[in-house]
Protein backbone atom coordinates (compact mmCIF):
# COMPACT_ATOMS: atom_id res chain seq x y z
CA UNK A 1 0.00 0.00 0.00
CA UNK A 2 0.98 3.64 -0.08
CA UNK A 3 0.95 4.10 2.93
CA UNK A 4 4.05 4.31 4.87
CA UNK A 5 4.78 4.61 8.58
CA UNK A 6 5.60 7.84 8.19
CA UNK A 7 2.43 8.91 7.09
CA UNK A 8 0.52 9.73 11.29
CA UNK A 9 -2.49 8.04 11.43
CA UNK A 10 -4.86 9.16 14.00
CA UNK A 11 -5.50 5.81 16.99
CA UNK A 12 -9.22 3.99 16.66
CA UNK A 13 -10.08 5.32 19.97
CA UNK A 14 -9.45 8.93 18.62
CA UNK A 15 -11.63 8.10 15.77
CA UNK A 16 -14.81 6.77 17.99
CA UNK A 17 -17.83 8.85 18.23
CA UNK A 18 -21.12 8.03 18.58
CA UNK A 19 -22.54 7.81 14.89
CA UNK A 20 -25.86 8.83 13.81
CA UNK A 21 -28.07 5.26 12.91
CA UNK A 22 -30.82 6.91 10.93
CA UNK A 23 -32.04 5.77 7.37
CA UNK A 24 -31.80 7.78 4.23
CA UNK A 25 -35.75 8.52 4.50
CA UNK A 26 -35.36 10.17 7.79
CA UNK A 27 -32.49 11.78 7.28
CA UNK A 28 -34.03 13.23 3.88
CA UNK A 29 -37.16 14.14 5.92
CA UNK A 30 -34.78 16.06 8.59
CA UNK A 31 -32.01 17.78 5.97
CA UNK A 32 -33.41 21.21 5.45
CA UNK A 33 -33.78 21.86 9.27
CA UNK A 34 -30.89 19.84 9.82
CA UNK A 35 -28.92 22.14 7.61
CA UNK A 36 -30.39 24.76 8.88
CA UNK A 37 -29.38 24.17 12.54
CA UNK A 38 -26.29 22.69 12.04
CA UNK A 39 -25.07 25.42 9.33
CA UNK A 40 -21.81 26.56 11.06
CA UNK A 41 -20.60 23.69 12.38
CA UNK A 42 -21.28 22.11 8.51
CA UNK A 43 -19.73 25.35 6.59
CA UNK A 44 -16.43 25.11 9.42
CA UNK A 45 -15.98 21.21 8.70
CA UNK A 46 -16.48 21.36 4.63
CA UNK A 47 -14.32 24.95 4.40
CA UNK A 48 -11.63 22.65 6.62
CA UNK A 49 -12.53 19.45 4.43
CA UNK A 50 -12.23 21.61 1.26
CA UNK A 51 -9.22 23.70 1.84
CA UNK A 52 -6.99 21.19 3.43
CA UNK A 53 -8.24 18.34 1.64
CA UNK A 54 -6.90 15.92 4.06
CA UNK A 55 -9.49 14.04 6.00
CA UNK A 56 -7.19 13.76 9.07
CA UNK A 57 -6.73 17.47 9.39
CA UNK A 58 -10.62 17.57 10.23
CA UNK A 59 -11.29 15.55 12.05
CA UNK A 60 -12.54 17.75 15.16
CA UNK A 61 -14.88 20.04 12.79
CA UNK A 62 -16.06 16.44 11.52
CA UNK A 63 -16.82 15.23 15.27
CA UNK A 64 -18.49 18.55 15.81
CA UNK A 65 -21.03 18.10 13.09
CA UNK A 66 -22.05 14.63 14.44
CA UNK A 67 -22.35 15.87 17.59
CA UNK A 68 -24.48 18.87 15.91
CA UNK A 69 -26.27 16.63 13.92
CA UNK A 70 -27.65 13.92 16.90
CA UNK A 71 -28.37 17.22 19.19
CA UNK A 72 -30.53 18.42 16.00
CA UNK A 73 -32.17 14.92 16.24
CA UNK A 74 -33.17 14.92 19.37
CA UNK A 75 -34.36 17.22 19.60
CA UNK A 76 -36.75 16.87 17.08
CA UNK A 77 -37.77 13.33 18.86
CA UNK A 78 -38.70 15.41 21.98
CA UNK A 79 -40.59 17.77 20.22
CA UNK A 80 -42.04 16.54 16.85
CA UNK A 81 -41.85 13.14 16.92
CA UNK A 82 -45.38 11.93 15.06
CA UNK A 83 -45.36 14.47 12.58
CA UNK A 84 -41.70 13.92 11.77
CA UNK A 85 -42.26 9.76 12.08
CA UNK A 86 -45.28 10.79 9.28
CA UNK A 87 -43.18 12.59 7.03
CA UNK A 88 -40.36 10.34 7.15
CA UNK A 89 -42.48 7.79 6.23
CA UNK A 90 -43.95 9.57 3.17
CA UNK A 91 -40.47 10.19 1.76
CA UNK A 92 -39.76 6.48 2.11
CA UNK A 93 -42.78 4.98 0.64
CA UNK A 94 -43.95 7.72 -1.95
CA UNK A 95 -40.97 7.49 -4.51
CA UNK A 96 -37.66 5.29 -5.36
CA UNK A 97 -35.78 8.23 -4.84
CA UNK A 98 -36.90 9.87 -1.41
CA UNK A 99 -38.57 12.73 -3.79
CA UNK A 100 -39.77 15.27 -1.19
CA UNK A 101 -42.38 16.80 -3.71
CA UNK A 102 -44.87 13.91 -3.33
CA UNK A 103 -45.10 15.35 0.55
CA UNK A 104 -45.64 18.79 0.68
CA UNK A 105 -49.16 18.01 3.12
CA UNK A 106 -46.93 15.99 5.52
CA UNK A 107 -44.23 18.35 5.10
CA UNK A 108 -46.53 21.40 5.89
CA UNK A 109 -47.69 19.08 9.30
CA UNK A 110 -43.58 18.90 9.72
CA UNK A 111 -42.49 22.31 9.16
CA UNK A 112 -45.70 23.98 11.31
CA UNK A 113 -44.39 21.81 14.13
CA UNK A 114 -40.73 22.93 14.23
CA UNK A 115 -41.49 26.29 13.69
CA UNK A 116 -43.62 26.54 16.92
CA UNK A 117 -41.86 24.21 18.88
CA UNK A 118 -38.20 24.54 18.36
CA UNK A 119 -38.54 27.79 16.39
CA UNK A 120 -36.80 26.49 12.58
CA UNK A 121 -38.15 27.92 9.69
CA UNK A 122 -37.56 25.51 6.72
CA UNK A 123 -35.24 27.40 4.62
CA UNK A 124 -35.94 28.22 0.85
CA UNK A 125 -35.83 25.12 -1.80
CA UNK A 126 -32.68 26.01 -3.40
CA UNK A 127 -30.95 27.44 0.37
CA UNK A 128 -28.07 25.02 0.78
CA UNK A 129 -27.37 24.27 -3.22
CA UNK A 130 -26.56 28.79 -2.77
CA UNK A 131 -22.80 29.96 -2.29
CA UNK A 132 -21.90 30.94 0.99
CA UNK A 133 -19.43 32.91 3.20
CA UNK A 134 -18.21 31.43 5.99
CA UNK A 135 -15.91 33.36 8.31
CA UNK A 136 -13.20 30.94 10.35
CA UNK A 137 -11.10 31.47 12.99
CA UNK A 138 -8.43 28.32 11.91
CA UNK A 139 -5.53 29.97 9.80
CA UNK A 140 -5.92 29.27 5.69
CA UNK A 141 -3.50 26.27 4.73
CA UNK A 142 0.09 28.07 3.04
CA UNK A 143 -0.51 28.06 -0.74
CA UNK A 144 2.03 25.99 -2.30
CA UNK A 145 4.56 28.54 -4.58
CA UNK A 146 5.29 27.86 -8.02
CA UNK A 147 8.18 25.67 -8.17
CA UNK A 148 11.48 27.86 -9.66
CA UNK A 149 13.68 25.42 -11.76
CA UNK A 150 17.60 26.88 -12.55
CA UNK A 151 18.13 25.36 -15.17
CA UNK A 152 14.92 26.22 -17.51
CA UNK A 153 15.25 28.13 -20.87
CA UNK A 154 15.48 31.59 -20.52
CA UNK A 155 12.54 33.55 -22.01
CA UNK A 156 13.04 35.71 -24.90
CA UNK A 157 14.26 39.88 -23.87
CA UNK A 158 11.09 41.74 -24.45
CA UNK A 159 12.57 44.19 -26.82
CA UNK A 160 13.77 41.19 -29.73
CA UNK A 161 13.40 41.36 -33.21
CA UNK A 162 9.61 40.21 -34.06
CA UNK A 163 9.48 39.07 -37.38
CA UNK A 164 6.18 38.31 -39.55
CA UNK A 165 5.78 34.69 -39.54
CA UNK A 166 7.06 33.47 -42.99
CA UNK A 167 3.86 31.58 -44.30
CA UNK A 168 1.18 33.37 -42.15
CA UNK A 169 -1.61 32.15 -40.04
CA UNK A 170 -3.13 29.07 -40.80
CA UNK A 171 -6.00 30.60 -39.47
CA UNK A 172 -6.12 33.37 -42.17
CA UNK A 173 -9.56 33.45 -42.30
CA UNK A 174 -10.44 34.38 -39.17
CA UNK A 175 -7.66 36.41 -38.19
CA UNK A 176 -7.33 38.90 -41.55
CA UNK B 1 -80.69 -33.59 -84.46
CA UNK B 2 -81.60 -30.48 -85.34
CA UNK B 3 -85.31 -30.57 -83.81
CA UNK B 4 -83.33 -31.93 -80.46
CA UNK B 5 -81.16 -28.55 -79.91
CA UNK B 6 -84.42 -26.33 -80.18
CA UNK B 7 -83.94 -24.02 -76.95
CA UNK B 8 -85.27 -20.73 -76.31
CA UNK B 9 -82.19 -18.67 -76.68
CA UNK B 10 -82.27 -14.85 -74.77
CA UNK B 11 -79.87 -12.25 -75.80
CA UNK B 12 -77.81 -10.41 -72.86
CA UNK B 13 -79.75 -6.98 -73.19
CA UNK B 14 -79.28 -3.55 -71.26
CA UNK B 15 -82.10 -3.21 -68.42
CA UNK B 16 -84.98 -1.74 -69.85
CA UNK B 17 -85.11 1.96 -69.40
CA UNK B 18 -80.67 1.75 -70.17
CA UNK B 19 -77.43 1.35 -68.28
CA UNK B 20 -77.31 3.68 -64.89
CA UNK B 21 -74.64 6.73 -66.58
CA UNK B 22 -71.19 5.92 -64.83
CA UNK B 23 -70.16 8.02 -62.06
CA UNK B 24 -67.02 9.60 -62.92
CA UNK B 25 -67.62 12.47 -60.91
CA UNK B 26 -65.08 13.86 -58.46
CA UNK B 27 -66.54 13.41 -55.14
CA UNK B 28 -63.74 15.30 -53.13
CA UNK B 29 -63.91 14.92 -48.99
CA UNK B 30 -65.31 17.53 -46.73
CA UNK B 31 -63.50 20.18 -45.67
CA UNK B 32 -63.18 20.56 -42.01
CA UNK B 33 -60.67 23.26 -42.58
CA UNK B 34 -59.28 25.55 -44.84
CA UNK B 35 -55.04 25.61 -45.35
CA UNK B 36 -55.08 29.13 -43.37
CA UNK B 37 -57.30 27.28 -40.41
CA UNK B 38 -55.05 24.55 -40.00
CA UNK B 39 -51.86 26.52 -40.01
CA UNK B 40 -53.19 28.74 -37.00
CA UNK B 41 -54.45 25.61 -35.51
CA UNK B 42 -50.69 24.11 -35.90
CA UNK B 43 -49.33 27.46 -34.57
CA UNK B 44 -51.44 27.78 -31.48
CA UNK B 45 -50.81 24.13 -30.64
CA UNK B 46 -47.27 24.77 -30.36
CA UNK B 47 -47.34 27.63 -28.71
CA UNK B 48 -49.70 26.66 -26.09
CA UNK B 49 -47.72 23.03 -25.56
CA UNK B 50 -44.35 25.13 -25.19
CA UNK B 51 -45.92 27.23 -22.37
CA UNK B 52 -46.95 23.59 -20.81
CA UNK B 53 -43.31 22.14 -21.32
CA UNK B 54 -41.79 25.07 -19.67
CA UNK B 55 -44.40 24.85 -16.91
CA UNK B 56 -43.67 21.61 -16.49
CA UNK B 57 -39.49 22.38 -17.16
CA UNK B 58 -39.83 24.48 -14.52
CA UNK B 59 -41.45 22.24 -11.55
CA UNK B 60 -38.78 19.68 -12.97
CA UNK B 61 -35.97 22.00 -12.52
CA UNK B 62 -37.30 23.07 -9.17
CA UNK B 63 -37.73 19.78 -7.47
CA UNK B 64 -34.66 18.88 -8.76
CA UNK B 65 -32.83 21.89 -7.02
CA UNK B 66 -34.40 21.26 -4.00
CA UNK B 67 -33.28 17.76 -3.73
CA UNK B 68 -29.75 18.57 -4.52
CA UNK B 69 -30.22 21.51 -1.43
CA UNK B 70 -31.65 17.82 0.49
CA UNK B 71 -28.48 16.01 -0.19
CA UNK B 72 -25.95 18.70 0.37
CA UNK B 73 -27.46 19.40 3.77
CA UNK B 74 -27.00 16.00 4.63
CA UNK B 75 -23.74 15.66 2.84
CA UNK B 76 -21.22 17.02 6.07
CA UNK B 77 -22.50 14.47 8.26
CA UNK B 78 -22.15 11.80 6.02
CA UNK B 79 -18.49 12.97 4.59
CA UNK B 80 -17.76 13.02 8.80
CA UNK B 81 -18.54 9.61 9.53
CA UNK B 82 -16.94 8.56 6.29
CA UNK B 83 -13.97 10.05 7.12
CA UNK B 84 -13.83 8.78 10.38
CA UNK B 85 -14.62 4.82 8.94
CA UNK B 86 -12.05 5.21 6.24
CA UNK B 87 -9.45 6.43 8.70
CA UNK B 88 -10.06 3.28 10.78
CA UNK B 89 -10.16 1.40 7.93
CA UNK B 90 -6.28 3.30 6.47
CA UNK B 91 -5.12 2.04 9.51
CA UNK B 92 -6.44 -1.70 9.60
CA UNK B 93 -4.54 -2.26 6.27
CA UNK B 94 -1.78 -1.07 7.07
CA UNK B 95 -1.80 -3.09 10.17
CA UNK B 96 -2.47 -5.68 8.47
CA UNK B 97 -0.12 -5.33 5.88
CA UNK B 98 2.88 -5.05 8.60
CA UNK B 99 1.69 -9.00 9.72
CA UNK B 100 1.82 -10.15 6.48
CA UNK B 101 5.07 -9.33 5.85
CA UNK B 102 6.46 -9.88 8.89
CA UNK B 103 8.69 -12.42 8.10
CA UNK B 104 10.14 -10.78 4.95
CA UNK B 105 13.29 -9.71 5.69
CA UNK B 106 14.15 -5.99 4.19
CA UNK B 107 10.22 -5.29 4.30
CA UNK B 108 8.97 -2.10 5.01
CA UNK B 109 5.39 -1.13 5.09
CA UNK B 110 3.89 1.28 2.34
CA UNK B 111 7.53 0.57 0.36
CA UNK B 112 9.16 -1.65 -1.83
CA UNK B 113 12.01 -3.14 -0.15
CA UNK B 114 12.22 0.62 1.63
CA UNK B 115 11.72 2.42 -2.16
CA UNK B 116 8.49 4.91 -1.59
CA UNK B 117 5.95 4.81 -4.22
CA UNK B 118 5.96 8.95 -4.21
CA UNK B 119 9.61 10.25 -3.66
CA UNK B 120 8.82 14.29 -3.94
CA UNK B 121 5.85 14.59 -1.67
CA UNK B 122 6.53 15.22 2.06
CA UNK B 123 6.64 11.72 4.01
CA UNK B 124 3.49 12.72 6.36
CA UNK B 125 1.16 13.11 3.19
CA UNK B 126 -1.71 10.86 2.65
CA UNK B 127 -1.94 9.52 -0.67
CA UNK B 128 -5.22 7.68 -0.79
CA UNK B 129 -5.34 4.07 -2.57
CA UNK B 130 -6.54 3.02 -4.94
CA UNK B 131 -9.53 0.65 -4.59
CA UNK B 132 -7.90 -2.38 -5.39
CA UNK B 133 -4.97 -1.18 -2.75
CA UNK B 134 -7.85 -0.37 -0.51
CA UNK B 135 -9.75 -3.45 -0.89
CA UNK B 136 -6.17 -6.12 -0.66
CA UNK B 137 -6.98 -7.37 2.85
CA UNK B 138 -10.73 -7.82 2.74
CA UNK B 139 -12.29 -10.68 2.00
CA UNK B 140 -13.27 -11.29 -1.72
CA UNK B 141 -16.66 -11.13 -1.45
CA UNK B 142 -16.62 -7.78 0.44
CA UNK B 143 -14.62 -6.56 -2.53
CA UNK B 144 -17.15 -8.06 -5.13
CA UNK B 145 -20.03 -6.20 -3.41
CA UNK B 146 -17.86 -2.85 -3.15
CA UNK B 147 -17.20 -2.90 -6.71
CA UNK B 148 -20.42 -3.80 -8.25
CA UNK B 149 -21.81 -0.91 -6.49
CA UNK B 150 -19.20 0.93 -8.06
CA UNK B 151 -19.72 0.22 -11.38
CA UNK B 152 -23.08 0.66 -10.97
CA UNK B 153 -23.25 4.66 -9.32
Amino acid sequence: MVLTNDVVLPEESELTVEEVNLSTATLRAGSFHLGKYCEKANNEFMLCRIEENDPRKCINEGKVVTACTLEFFRKVKKACLAEFNQYANCIDKSSGDYGLEHCRKTQGVFDKCMLENLNLERPPFGYFCEARVHDTKRPKPPVEEKAVYPDATPALPDDVERKPARFGSRLYWMTE
Amino acid sequence: MAEACQIARKQDLPPPGGYKPIPFKRLPAKQYFSGYTMFAGYAGMTLISIYLYNLTAKRIQKNEIEMRSAKMAIYPMLLAERDREYLKQLRRNRDAEAELMRDVPGWEVGTYYGERVYKMLPPDTLVEPVFHEYYAHSSPSEWFRRAYIKMRS
